[in-house]
């Protein structure tokens, strides 16, 4: 007969996703799409709350702005930890981005772009765990990984010396919008940035998922599933 | 296999046991059943019982949303009950939980999307399958957000009769509606079942109104197993005691005598009630809302209006009553102080220094003048143990002792709460966490209770502990204002306000649209991203300057609206609203780069500009994406996977109604007194943290529903899905992107 059923865990494992791992169930893939939309839609409101300090910081020493972009990075994070399977990360970075995005934020269809960005960061950091391990340390890599790729989005700065060479001339100067920054500053942003992402991605992700579980909300999920193995303990 | 239209519709069950992860009992217990072709069941059996999830396991679902232990087998015409997609329709309790689509036309045709019927086929199974359930009459084009709950429960029975369904399965369709919707559902319903062939299984606990129309009833007991089938009459009289046992509402057996509860658990505090005003009172007055429409202009209608003068005197009951939409909802919430009355100020409570608008008090002030119980009780959920969160406002009001703690036992345990007492309030049941909403509301003691549909979903033992506890509460002195249609309880009122719908303006004819408006998303997003590559590649401030004027130029192209008829208003401030942030950010930029760039007036003024270059062409595009036709450009035109898209779009069109639940939870939690203040940052985290956590917990909540409903209509075996509608690349959209690398083109040539 029918048993569904994961495989017993050793203690202290985290419990991956059923076999196959692409093998997305329909409710796997609206729980990403509507966490999605859900954090975007909390990134709104979170905005209401921290315009303030982050305002303040762009007229102190701006890269520390980088201690306050963490919570962008939730949706990739949880996505990937609730879900477990591969893309989930990024295919929820990117739904929240869109969210964001339509009702419009400052930062335009940029967002999207960051969107990508920061979700492949967080997917990069699953895959490299073999999409095995989704404990505190694991969501605290995916908040950090989350984080270079959109640093070298926001600071890359194309060299003047190109504007001698053929084709490559056309980038010259150009840049991202911290491109003007001194290397010193830009990589102050990126050590303020990483921070950033390993506690208000990373660990605040986690406690998020944990919390989820525990609310009883993630039933369909391995994280439920964790939740209800150490309390039948 | 080959099945005639004889044999279609046998369900065969053997030997069925379910125990979910996490559960030490299974929840359904060696479930033995034969439903034959065509036979009309209906199931009941007390809260708890089982019937959802035997639904569940009829479509073939069982554990696709949640995992656990499985013995035991059914088949449909002796094959898998999921082997023919959407051989199994379902239609879920709320209405609204299983809505795909925006519009009418393309909900109903999603189970065709989904086996991939030619788009040709599909508008006459559609117009077939409306017809079907009464709404034959209904524009396909018809926004699913503004249908009634009974056209909304209608509309989901249309969707599963799309598919041709051998079985229709009902999980209490119509517990959430008014009398009037319900008995829309059921006609339909009827009109289903008469079309003969399809077996139908209804799971309801109020039996009267369905009796007529089913002939057999299945008894699910406490634990999961059948303990009562057969024919409805025979059953009915030969089980009525153990039925009336288990809280089943049987057809001809009197209302339950309300419970009597000790009105010291739930007295008003003595100080709330000195003096001689009523508790509560509002002079007649309405309720506007406005909706912000994606040409930009918005529209201002009447949501709700209060037509009498409403005085809430001490130990009254005063019930708002009229049709699911007439705004009675609307009408507590704006007694509640949540929404602005015109004219101003129409509602008074008894505040701290006497008379007062409730919304103009601060939390605490509030909590103590009145409390909320809304439709929707998992959104007031502040604590997370049953008991913390009953005390939780007396907590808030600092009125927390051990006779509080010990009232508050007293109430759990009148409502049949008792045992949970130490339960997570998030895990609770729906009628379980409404009647937990209605101990927090009391037990602080507030003059005046505000009630949304406080008896839906109630067995006939929690109804009588209900309706005794505000029974309690009144002769303790409260006044109650309750919007309800249940009739057993506007029976007990001393004062009925009828509410009626406000008459919605005729729609604005269509005018002229801007030029942007007429391409398709995927052109927009094209034409906005490519402001991009225009910011970046600008090496210096002249050049971005280039950039900028030849964007300035388009963006006046973008806005105008040639042609016929009025010219569409608020364009230039849907647009210059999105630029304000854009402005703020380049001159931080550019402000935070002269600062640490040893204070260079060029960087400075190359970052600000690109900022604005990268930003512009968002401003102005982005508000003419239509997110509904987002999803069918992504997957025809961009071929992104199908399933991923159809649950974007889905969530996309759900998003209004998250930010609706983010406003929910934080007036639920400003009524039960708990407090912001941004002097104290930790209450400012913990709010946050809470909205977040209450939104997050709704929306996984309406993903795992949304995920039954969209399975059972075909959607997991979608591997090659048609749409229902085109997704063309239009002239304009070309015309736009093309125009929109001009200023890349500027970009690169002005260096």
């Amino acid at each position: 007969m029918t048993t569904i059923s994961t495989q017993a865990p050793a203690r202290r494992r985290s419990i991956t996703a059923t076999r196959p791992l692409l093998g997305w169930r329909t409710v796997d893939i609206l729980t990403i799409a509507f966490l999605g939309a859900a954090l975007g839609v909390a990134f709104w409101g979170w905005g209401i709350f921290y315009n303030g300090p982050i305002t303040a910081l762009k007229i102190g020493y701006a890269p520390a702005m980088g201690l306050f972009t963490g919570p962008w990075l939730l949706a990739g994070v949880i996505g990937g930890l609730v879900v477990r399977r591969p893309g989930a990360a990024l295919f929820c970075e990117v739904v929240a981005a869109l969210v964001s995005m339509i009702p419009g934020t400052e930062w335009g269809a940029t967002v999207l772009v960051s969107g990508v960005l920061e979700g492949l960061g967080a997917e990069i950091a699953f895959a490299l765990l073999g999409y095995r391990a989704f404990g505190l340390a694991a969501a605290a890599l995916a908040g950090l990984l989350s984080q270079p790729l959109e640093w070298v989005f926001e600071v890359f700065r194309f060299p003047s010396s190109w504007a001698d060479v053929p084709i490559l001339s056309v980038f010259a100067d150009g840049g991202g919008w911290a491109a003007e920054w001194l290397m010193r500053d830009k990589l102050a942003y990126l050590g303020f940035m990483a921070v950033s992402g390993i506690v208000l991605a990373g660990a605040v992700g986690w406690l998020v998922t944990r919390a989820l579980a525990r609310a009883g909300a993630l039933g369909a999920f391995p994280p439920g599933q964790e939740e209800r193995e150490s309390r039948a303990v | 296999m080959t099945v005639t239209t004889t044999t279609r519709g046998r369900v065969e069950v053997s030997g069925l046991t379910w125990r979910p992860f996490g559960r030490r009992e299974p929840v359904l217990r060696d479930i033995d059943l034969t439903l034959t072709p065509g036979e009309r069941v209906l199931l009941v059996g007390p809260s708890g019982s089982g019937k959802s999830t035997l639904l569940r396991a009829l479509t073939g679902l069982l554990g696709s949303a949640e995992a656990g232990e499985l013995t035991g087998g059914v088949t449909l015409d002796g094959a898998a009950p999921g082997a023919r997609p959407g051989a199994v329709g379902l239609v879920l309790q709320e209405p609204g939980a299983g809505v795909v689509a925006a519009t009418v036309g393309r909900d109903v045709a999603f189970g065709l999307e989904n086996v991939g019927a030619p788009p040709a086929s599909m508008p006459p199974v559609v117009a077939r399958s409306l017809a079907a359930v009464g709404l034959g009459d209904l524009d396909l084009e018809t926004p699913t957000s503004a249908l009634s709950g009974g056209q909304t429960q209608r509309l989901a029975l249309a969707g599963t009769l799309a598919l041709d369904p051998a079985v229709v399965l009902l999980d209490e369709p119509t517990a959430m509606l008014d009398p009037g919707c319900a008995a829309e559902v059921r006609a339909a319903v009827a009109a289903v079942a008469a079309q003969g062939g399809r077996t139908l299984v209804v799971v309801e606990h109020v039996l009267a109104p369905w009796v007529d129309l089913v002939e057999r009833l299945v008894v699910l007991s406490g634990d999961g197993r059948v303990v009562a089938d057969g024919p409805v009459g025979e059953v009915l009289h030969a089980r009525r005691e153990e039925l009336l046992d288990m809280g089943i509402w049987v057809p001809g057996a009197p209302a339950p005598t309300p419970l009597e509860v000790d009105p010291a658990l739930c007295r008003p505090e003595p100080a709330a009630l000195a003096g001689d005003a009523p508790p509560l009172r509002a002079v007649p007055f309405a309720v506007e809302r406005t909706t912000r429409l994606l040409d930009g202009s918005a529209r201002t209608a009447r949501a709700a209006e209060l037509a009498e003068p409403l005085t809430a005197e001490r130990g009254s009951l005063t019930t708002l009553v009229g049709p699911s939409g007439s705004g009675k909802s609307t009408l507590l919430a704006a007694l509640a102080g949540f929404l602005d009355t015109a004219p101003q100020a129409a509602v008074t409570v008894q505040g701290p220094g006497g008379p007062d608008a409730p919304g103009r008090l601060r939390p605490a002030q509030l909590a103590a003048a009145l409390a909320w119980v809304p439709q929707w009780a998992s959104s007031t959920i502040v604590a997370d143990r049953v008991l913390d969160e009953v005390c939780a406002t007396s907590r808030a009001l600092g009125r927390d002792d051990p006779a509080t703690t010990e009232r508050a036992r007293g109430l759990l345990e009148a409502l049949g709460l008792g045992p949970l007492a130490e339960a997570d309030p998030r895990e609770l049941s729906g009628g379980e966490q409404r009647r937990l909403a209605v101990a927090a509301a009391l037990l602080h003691g507030p003059p005046a209770l505000l009630a949304d549909e406080p008896t839906v979903g109630q067995d006939r033992h929690t109804w009588a502990a209900v309706v005794g506890l505000v029974a309690a509460y009144r002769r303790g002195g409260g006044a109650v204002v309750a919007a309800t249609h249940d009739a057993s309880v506007v029976e007990r009122a001393d004062a009925v306000h009828r509410v009626e719908a406000p008459p919605r303006p005729a729609r604005p004819p269509a005018g002229r649209t801007p030029l942007a408006a007429r391409c398709g998303p995927l052109a927009l997003l094209a034409a906005a991203v490519l402001g991009i590559p225009a910011g970046v590649l600008s090496p210096h401030w002249h050049t971005t300057l280039a950039v900028l004027a030849s964007q300035a130029v388009l963006a006046g192209v973008a806005l105008a609206a040639p042609g016929e008829g009025p010219a569409p208003r608020g364009r230039a401030r849907t647009v210059g609203l999105r630029l304000v942030p854009g402005v703020l950010a380049a001159l931080s930029v550019g402000w935070s780069t002269w600062w640490l760039a040893g204070h260079d007036v060029d960087a400075a003024l190359t970052v600000a500009l690109r900022v604005l270059a990268i930003v512009v062409p968002s401003a102005v595009l982005v508000p003419w994406l239509d997110p509904d036709r987002l999803g069918d450009h992504l997957a025809q035109r961009l071929r992104l996977p199908d399933r991923p898209v159809v649950a974007t779009a889905a969530a996309l069109q759900r998003v209004s109604s998250f930010g609706a639940v983010w406003s929910e939870i934080a007036r639920a939690r400003r009524v039960r007194g708990i407090g912001v203040s941004s002097a104290h940052p930790a209450s400012v985290l913990a709010h946050v943290s809470a909205l977040t956590m209450g939104l997050l917990v709704r929306t996984l909540r309406a993903a795992a529903d949304l995920a039954v409903a969209m399975d059972a209509r075909g959607f997991a075996t979608a591997q090659r899905r048609t749409w229902w509608a085109p997704a063309p690349w239009r002239r304009a959209d070309t015309a736009l992107v093309v125009l929109a690398t001009v200023p890349l083109v500027v970009a690169v040539v002005a260096r």
